[in-house]
């Protein structure tokens, strides 16, 4: 019984550290980020306020698809980034992940609404086909094409180190 | 130059640290003389080090922008208050603090008398080689003495304007000196494995030195949260940040630590519990200290993502950790108890919730590192927020109070008798009852599980109530710390629940001159001025709020911009009334020129700030008194 005991108040501790220590060996360049290109799976869906059917022919140009959920809590930190994005004229198409219509049209109301058009995906059909696993994530849509997808939240140096690298890179207009 | 002289002095004041350790480790510890010695050494060293911060307090204010790190957060524009605490708004400089404060506690520990010469000079031995380990990773990895000769700039940066408030100029000295103060009862409990004799009672000694860490952290934590409502505009007390958990971690295993130290040290059972408790606690701060400089984790608290300071952490406190684990299994014998705890007596309560603190202690834990799990494992981020801790809070929360008011009428070392003094409890349960269904018709919404907290919170506070009258009439005996401190507890679940039932929050947009109504509460937008400060322009906007009752009263919301940075921060108004706060903070204006507005109605969100001072007013009085039944 003491033996087990001694060896038990051990066990944690060292789970802890040679978690960490893995974690913090590990090379983490922005293990969110996703380079892969991909076209967007095709979809039928409806648009968030309006109920409005969508299909892939109402997306064209280029432009970020943003995960979002009111659920999420991340989204809503990231969400005054996303504000200012769209203020400098940056096209946001929002894809609701698993939400309820009423909370996410509420919640805009509330945090205001930075996207230019919103798929409501309730079921997450065309979140799983294109590979989402949470919100918030942000795709980098060029002519019908992913060609940059970062999980998690947006910010200043995300923008600037995952997506501005990959604009331009593929010499696209935003 | 004077900051090599600061610098100087630091490394100088590491050497002597290491001496003392040293003279620990080859003097016979027994000897009065040899005791002399030791406290000599560590106590010059200190002296060292407090001239070396003194010195470096000193270029701060004088604004010496030779030194790196001064210049990089502060300049000649900042009021001298906070040219001084800029020092500890970025890492290198709040490392510094923090091992000056780790070095004062054990700077008055030196000097107190304590009868067993020889467990005293092990702990200070012990807390010696902690603070080398902590100076070198100063000195090495993060040095603040660094300077920019000869190309000196004529003015430095800025403080982050969000530091620049009085709570956060001392919220961040507060919880230092309570993560680190708790190096006093490990380094001592460590000293009494060490020496070996199990008829010492540790556990009474390092009471007075724990409770008033103990006081230090619950203190800034509270300011802590209340810097985060009204400054950085979070509009809530609590928002499960990742290093808010790690303040809370260490928190809620020092206040298990504070209750089993008075198990053990009346009842001499529990003593391997308590024992590890106080390595666990001291590592839980040290994991605080870790998780925010590693830059592990994005926080508004966390500094500089730099792996190798993480490293350097993590093996550091992995060496303190694993040595003071394997003396403490090698050592069970000595701590193992013949008295055996009987059921229904105050021990066997309070044993049974530490077994609750631990849970949380678990699950905030797990909260905390769950996504960086996930990250390492799938490549994702994730994020574990307010419901997860919620669900486990709120019902150990509950069952942690039951069991507390049960414990009440319990006896040290014996099961309580049952019947005799019930109809107290009988009394306060339905009191609590009422006041809980009231609450629920009154209010009409929210979850079972808040209803639960919120009676459980009345029972507390009315349990305890009922016990004050009745002891007070009947000239018996009052426990007032405890009371204090439970009825804290009361209060802090009451006002938690209430809140989360009462408040809400809306955005409104808004031109000049309109008037708009929300819950009763009509808010006019007045005016907007232009006003200049030494260090930022501000646009204030003036509203005037008249609330239900007819009271009205003006309200500055504003918006600022820091010259320096050119960074723009929201200022709160908040008019404060018993029983709700109504905060207003303005955001950006519209492209049609109206201006949004955030209105939140906060309700009992004073008294939670109010519960953590009642219980570290418990922590005081216990402190004190414990001084004064000294000799």
């Amino acid at each position: 019984m003491k033996q087990i005991l001694k060896i038990l108040v051990f066990i944690v501790p060292i789970c802890i550290f040679a978690f960490f220590y893995t974690y913090l060996s590990k090379d983490n360049s922005y293990p969110g980020a996703d380079y892969r290109v991909f076209e967007i799976p095709s979809f039928a869906l409806t648009e968030l306020y309006t109920e409005t059917e969508l299909s892939n022919e109402d997306l064209s140009g280029n432009f970020l698809i943003n995960v979002w959920a009111s659920w999420c809590i991340t989204c809503r930190v990231e969400h005054g980034f996303l504000e200012k994005l769209s203020n400098n004229g940056v096209r946001i198409i929002g894809l609701n992940y698993k939400d309820d219509r009423i909370d996410a049209v509420d919640w805009l109301k509330k945090y205001r609404d930075p996207y230019e058009l919103i798929i409501h995906d309730l079921n997450g059909s065309l979140a799983l086909d294109m590979g989402v696993t949470g919100a918030p994530e942000t795709f980098l849509i060029s002519n019908g094409k992913v060609i940059a997808h970062y999980r998690g939240e947006v910010n200043q140096m995300i923008w600037e180190d995952v997506f501005i690298e990959t604009i331009k890179d593929s010499e696209i207009i935003l | 130059m004077l900051v090599d002289l600061s610098h100087f002095l630091s490394v100088l004041s590491t050497t002597l640290f290491l001496l003392t350790s040293t003279l620990v480790l080859v003097l016979d510890c027994e000897k009065k003389h040899s005791s002399i010695l030791i406290k000599r050494a560590f106590s010059h060293a200190f002296i060292l080090l407090f001239f070396s911060f003194a010195i470096y307090v000193y270029l701060a204010a004088t604004d010496d922008f030779s030194v790196v790190y001064i210049s990089q957060h502060s300049n000649s524009m900042l009021p001298i208050f906070y040219k001084v605490t800029s020092i500890w708004s970025a890492h290198e400089g709040s490392m510094f603090l923090w091992i000056l404060f780790l070095s004062a506690w054990g700077f008055v520990f030196n000097l107190n008398k304590d009868s067993n010469l020889k467990i005293k000079n092990f702990a200070i031995g012990i807390v010696s080689i902690i603070i080398v380990g902590f100076q070198l990773f100063l000195l090495i990895t993060s040095n603040p003495f660094e300077t920019n000769l000869p190309f000196s700039p004529i003015n430095g940066a800025d403080i982050n304007p969000v530091l620049q408030d009085p709570a956060l100029a001392i919220h961040p000295p507060f919880l230092y000196m309570g993560y680190v103060g708790f190096v006093i009862p490990f380094a001592y409990g460590l000293a009494f494995l060490l020496n070996g004799n199990a008829g010492i009672n540790w556990e009474k000694v390092v009471r007075s030195w724990s409770v008033s860490a103990w006081i230090f952290l619950t203190i800034g934590i509270c300011l802590g949260s209340w810097w985060a409502y009204y400054e950085l505009g979070w509009g809530g007390y609590w928002f499960w940040d990742p290093v808010e958990n790690v303040a809370l971690m260490p928190w809620l295993a020092a206040t298990a630590f504070v209750h089993s130290l008075s198990v053990a040290s009346k009842s001499k059972s529990l003593r391997i519990w308590t024992l590890l408790l106080s390595i666990i606690v001291f590592s839980l701060s040290l994991f605080g200290a870790f998780i925010v400089r590693s830059g592990i984790i994005d926080s508004i608290h966390s500094f500089a993502n730099d792996p190798q300071r993480g490293m350097y952490l993590l093996i550091f406190i992995g060496i303190i950790l694993f040595s003071s684990l394997w003396l403490f299994t090698s050592r069970f014998d000595l701590l193992t108890s013949k008295t055996k705890i009987k059921s229904f007596s105050k021990e066997s309560f309070i044993s049974l919730n530490n077994i609750f603190f631990g849970v949380l202690i678990f699950a905030t834990m797990m909260g905390i590192t769950y996504p960086l799990i996930y990250e390492l494992a799938y490549d994702q981020k994730i994020s574990v927020g307010a419901p997860f801790y919620n669900a486990i809070y709120a019902p150990v929360a509950v069952l942690a109070s039951i069991i507390l008011i049960i414990s009440i009428e319990s006896k040290w070392g014996r099961s309580f008798k049952k019947i005799q003094k019930f109809n107290q409890l009988n009394l306060s349960l339905a009191l609590s009852l009422v006041a809980a269904i009231s609450l629920y018709f009154y209010a009409n919404n929210g979850s079972a599980i808040i209803y639960m907290s919120a009676f459980v919170g009345f029972l507390l506070l009315i349990r305890y109530l009922i016990l004050l009258v009745f002891n007070t009439f009947q000239k018996k005996h009052i426990n007032i710390p405890s009371m204090l401190a439970h009825m804290g507890l009361g209060m802090l679940i009451l006002s938690v629940s209430a809140n989360s039932i009462f408040s809400s929050e809306r955005v409104f947009n808004m031109y000049p001159n309109d008037i708009k109504t929300y819950r009763n509460i009509s808010i006019s937008f007045n005016d907007l001025q232009l006003i200049n400060n030494s260090n930022h322009d501000s646009i204030r906007a003036v509203f005037k709020v008249v609330d239900s009752n007819g009271k009205s009263s003006l309200l500055y919301p504003e918006k600022r911009k820091y010259f320096v940075r050119g960074q723009i921060t929201s200022e709160t108004a908040i008019k404060v009334t018993p029983l709700k706060d109504i905060y207003i903070t303005i955001g950006d204006q519209l492209d049609n020129k109206s201006w949004v507005v955030n209105v939140q109605l906060n309700y009992f969100i004073r008294y939670v700030w109010l519960s953590a001072i009642m219980m570290a007013l418990s922590g005081l009085i216990i402190v004190i008194s414990s001084y004064r039944s000294k000799p």
